[in-house]
This record gives C-alpha cells, sequence and structure tokens, in this order.
C-alpha cells in the first residue's frame, strides 16, 4: 500500500527531517510511527499524504509514485487518503453534520450520497447524536470523533492520523484508538505518528521508530521503547 | 464543475459575504473608492477647464495688402491642411472693421472719421490644442500673402505650461492613489483570505481541486469589489451632483461639469476597477494557500 524508497526530506532552512527512509507497509495494516519531538513523524506522514514532497526518494502508495503526481492530480489522490489531527481541523462555523458533509461536498457527490453516508459515519464513531452541535460545543474526545468520521466518510484506502490522541486523556484516548482499530478491521489501512507510551504498549501493532530522521527499528508487535 | 456545484459554492459566497471580514472589506473598498472617485470629479474638471481655455486659444492670420493678388482660398485650403486646425474662418477687412466698432462700442465713434479702411483681410483659425499654437502659427507664416499672425503668443505659452505641470501633477496623484487604492483593497481582501485560511487547508486535504476553493473566494473578491465601488460611486455621484448644482447657482460663471452624463465614464471607471482590483486580489491571496 505504502512503499518509500531511500526519502530525505531536507526543509529550506536546512534542517534535515527525514535521511534515506525505506518504508514498506501492507494493506491493511496498523502502524504506530513513534519517536522523540523533532524526530521527522509528521514529516513522514506527510509523505504519504502528499502533504510534502522528498528532496530525494520515491515515495508509492496505492501502486502509483506520488512524487510525479502533477498539481491537478493532487486532489483525486487526496480524496483517497484520510488525515486526522491532533488539533481536530474542524470548521468551527458549521455543525458536526456539516462538516462531515464538507469532505464530500469537496469531492462533488450527490446530495443522495451524502445524505446516506454522513450519518452512516457519525453512527461509525458514536456521535450520530451530536451531528447538530457546532463544535465549540464538543468535548475535546467528541471534535476528534467528528475529525475521524470525516476523515472515513469517503471510504479511504488510507487513514493517517498524527497524534489524534495529543490534546486526550487516558480513558478518551483508548476510546478514539478503538475507534481506529475499528476502521482498521475493516481493512483499511492507518499509519498513526504517537507520542502516547499506553496506546502503543497495549495496542501492540507493528512499530516504526524514528530518530533523527533515520528509521532505527521497525517492529512487529512492538512497544513504545525497544524491550530487552 | 457541476452545475449543482457551483450554485452550492454561489450559496457559500453569499454567505460568507455576511461575515464581518468581508462587511468590513466592502467599507474599506468603498472609502478607497471615494477617494478615488473625488480624484476622478477634479480630474473631470480640471480637463473641462483645460478644454474650455484650450477652445478659446484662436490665431488671427493678417493677409498681406500691398498691392498684390492674393489667392485667399489657396490660403484657406493650407491652412486647413495644417494639423491641429479645427476651423478656419475668413474675416474680410470691412466685416473686422465691423468687429471692432462692435468690440469697441462708443468709444469707436472716431472709426467712422477714418478716410479709408486700415484692417487688413485675414483668417480666423480655431485649434484642438493650445500647444498646436506655435507650430500651426509657423505653419502659415511661411504661406506667400501672410503678412502677420496675432494670437497672444505669450499667453498661450503661459497657458500650456500651466496645463503642463497640472496634468503631470494630476496623473502623478492619481497614480499614486490608484496604486495605494489597489494596495489597501487587495490586501483587505487578503486579511479576509487570512482569515479563512485554515478552511482552505481542510479543502486542500480532503482533496478539494483548486477551483472549487477558488471559486468562491474570486467570487467573493469580487462581490466585494463591485458593492465597494457601486457604492462609492453613489455616494460621490449624489456629493458631486448637489454641489455642482449648488455652485451653479451660488457662482453662475464657474466653469465645472454639470452635466451627470459626462461622469457615467469615470463612475464606470471606477465600478470596474473595484471589481477587477478585487477579484485579481482575492485570486492572488487564495492562490498562496493553495500551496498546500
Amino acid at each position: 500500500m505504502v512503499k518509500m524508497y531511500g526519502v530525505t526530506k531536507v526543509y529550506a532552512s536546512g534542517a534535515e527531517a527525514l535521511r534515506g527512509v525505506d518504508l514498506s507497509i501492507d494493506k491493511g495494516e496498523f502502524v504506530f510511527v513513534v519517536g522523540p519531538s523533532g524526530a521527522g513523524k509528521s514529516t513522514l506522514l506527510a509523505m504519504v499524504y502528499r502533504g510534502m514532497v522528498p528532496t530525494q526518494g520515491q515515495v508509492w502508495v496505492a501502486g502509483r509514485n506520488i512524487v510525479r503526481l502533477r498539481w491537478r492530480e493532487v486532489p483525486l489522490f487526496r480524496r483517497r487518503i484520510g488525515v486526522v489531527f491532533q488539533d481536530f481541523k474542524l470548521l468551527p462555523d458549521r455543525s458536526v453534520y456539516d462538516n462531515v458533509a464538507f469532505a464530500m461536498e469537496v469531492i462533488e457527490a450527490s446530495r443522495r450520497d451524502i445524505a446516506k453516508r454522513v450519518p452512516l459515519a457519525l453512527d461509525m464513531v458514536g456521535l450520530a447524536h451530536k451531528a447538530q452541535a457546532m463544535p465549540g460545543e464538543l468535548a475535546g474526545g467528541e471534535q476528534q470523533r467528528a475529525a475521524i468520521a470525516r476523515a472515513i466518510v469517503n471510504d479511504p484506502l488510507i487513514v493517517i492520523a498524527d497524534e489524534p490522541t495529543g490534546n486526550l486523556d487516558p480513558d478518551t484516548s483508548m476510546d478514539i484508538m478503538n475507534l481506529l482499530c475499528d476502521i482498521n478491521l475493516r481493512g483499511t489501512t492507518v499509519i498513526m505518528a504517537t507520542h502516547n507510551q499506553l496506546v502503543v504498549d497495549r495496542l501492540r501493532r507493528r512499530v516504526v521508530h524514528l530518530e533523527d530522521g533515520v528509521v532505527v527499528r521497525d517492529e512487529l508487535r512492538g512497544g513504545y521503547c525497544l524491550e530487552a | 464543475m457541476k452545475l449543482r456545484t457551483m450554485a452550492l459554492l454561489g450559496g457559500r459566497t453569499f454567505r460568507n459575504i455576511r461575515r464581518t471580514p468581508a462587511l468590513i472589506s466592502v467599507i474599506v473598498v468603498m472609502a478607497c473608492m471615494v477617494v478615488l472617485g473625488v480624484l476622478a470629479a477634479f480630474t473631470a474638471n480640471l480637463m473641462h477647464i483645460g478644454g474650455q481655455l484650450q477652445s478659446q486659444v484662436q490665431l488671427r492670420v493678417l493677409l498681406a495688402q500691398d498691392g498684390a493678388p492674393v489667392d485667399k482660398d489657396s490660403i484657406r485650403n493650407a491652412i486647413r491642411a495644417l494639423p491641429g486646425v479645427k476651423k478656419v474662418e475668413y474675416v474680410s477687412r470691412d466685416e473686422a472693421l465691423n468687429r471692432l466698432s462692435l468690440q469697441m462700442g462708443e468709444s469707436g465713434f472716431f472709426l467712422s472719421d477714418l478716410e479709408r479702411n486700415p484692417l487688413p483681410d485675414s483668417f480666423d483659425v480655431s485649434i484642438a490644442r493650445a500647444e498646436d499654437a506655435r507650430p500651426t502659427a509657423d505653419g502659415i507664416r511661411r504661406l506667400a500673402g501672410v503678412s502677420d499672425i496675432i494670437y497672444g503668443q505669450k499667453w498661450v505659452d503661459n497657458l500650456v505650461g500651466a496645463l503642463r505641470v497640472l496634468w503631470g501633477v494630476t496623473g502623478a496623484v492619481a497614480g499614486l492613489v490608484l496604486v495605494g487604492a489597489s494596495l489597501i483593497v487587495s490586501n483587505t481582501i487578503k486579511l479576509s483570505v487570512f482569515a479563512r485560511r485554515k478552511e482552505i487547508e481542510i479543502m486542500k486535504l480532503v482533496g478539494a481541486a483548486d477551483g472549487f476553493i477558488l471559486f468562491p473566494f474570486v467570487i467573493e473578491g469580487l462581490v466585494i469589489g463591485l458593492v465597494g465601488a457601486a457604492m462609492a460611486t453613489a455616494l460621490v455621484t449624489a456629493g458631486y451632483v448637489g454641489l455642482a448644482a449648488w455652485a451653479q447657482s451660488a457662482a453662475s460663471f464657474v466653469c465645472i461639469v454639470s452635466d451627470p452624463a459626462r461622469l457615467k465614464p469615470a463612475a464606470l471607471g471606477m465600478i470596474v476597477f473595484g471589481a477587477v482590483v478585487g477579484l485579481t486580489g482575492s485570486a492572488i491571496s487564495v492562490r498562496r494557500y493553495l500551496r498546500v
């Protein structure tokens, strides 16, 4: 599903975020990307949804070399990827329903499709009863659920989550993780960057550990830290 | 883009316009356009006064009266052929004396005592622009049968100089105001776009095409520019028409543009300018945020 070959990213400031990263993620996998702040986790995720292009190397997603995508092809590619952020990125002046529907409006889905799929997505994340609430009226966990509903409403191949539990308490974090696991069980590949040791240690999924832009550990059913 | 999507974006555009930043943008555009409108009215009057003064510049071409026959028709044709000449009118020596007598009124009584008419036959030559006076006079002077040309050379030279300075100053001020207004309007729209950069970022992340993102902003910019400029135009026109009517009644000799029809090109220009700046300002601003 995702293949990276010798991916290096150097920012305009000269900082090297990634250095020759090779990575392969299969369809349906659940991968944690861990490492200290500034290790290159968010940069690695941005490479997958084509939020950035590498300075060197190639990134293949769903059989396409996305580094070579033409500018007008990028939106079409992103419609197959769902992205979730730590800060939720919900539109504050629209209801939960409208925020989720927004992801379908931009791809010009039919009104009938929107009316059918948005309630399903909200139901899956357990927010059907708060469809008309505004984001400001929701707790942090609920806002993240709404963001996840928006990410999955177009039935993406991959869900990328950049520290989705960063702003949440441990219980709410586990709820969000269970939700992401459910999404993964339906066959969607999930790649998640996190600092949350509890979550990683409890779920025991594949762990890709980055330090200074280099993969220092790639372990199936790994923990947050390397276990002796 | 589907028709239904365009309708959806149209609705969103007008919902966005009702928000505070858009309203503030309209007010800023209006304020800039009022300044531009006042300058346009001033320039229109300056051009009007300049035109009036220039239309009064006339060359009197005196024909030789030394006894040799003068071919008036060929002189008239030669004058007409000169560039910048608007009208050529033949004035016979009798007609000239008549006019002089009328001009002098009661103090012209002595003209009837003259043994013979001392005035020569002449042509009154009207020109399009005051600055054409000197080259036209030089051209006429070279014609056979012409003895002299009278046109108040110094006065005309002063007028040409004064008009040149005025055009230059007005042009420079208009240029500055135009650039200033463009910057203010486009920056105001930029602020409105900046306030919604998060929305643009989210649209990009969920796979919105650039056209889908750009469309409501560009339409919004166009509407802000149009509405602001139209309000300013209405305000300036109403104010000007009232002021012109007052000036005409208070001092009828004041030479100002009072016909509202003559203000139409300036008004139209302002509205088009507002629309263009609004449209391009928003398109340029949004493009910056599309590179996500």
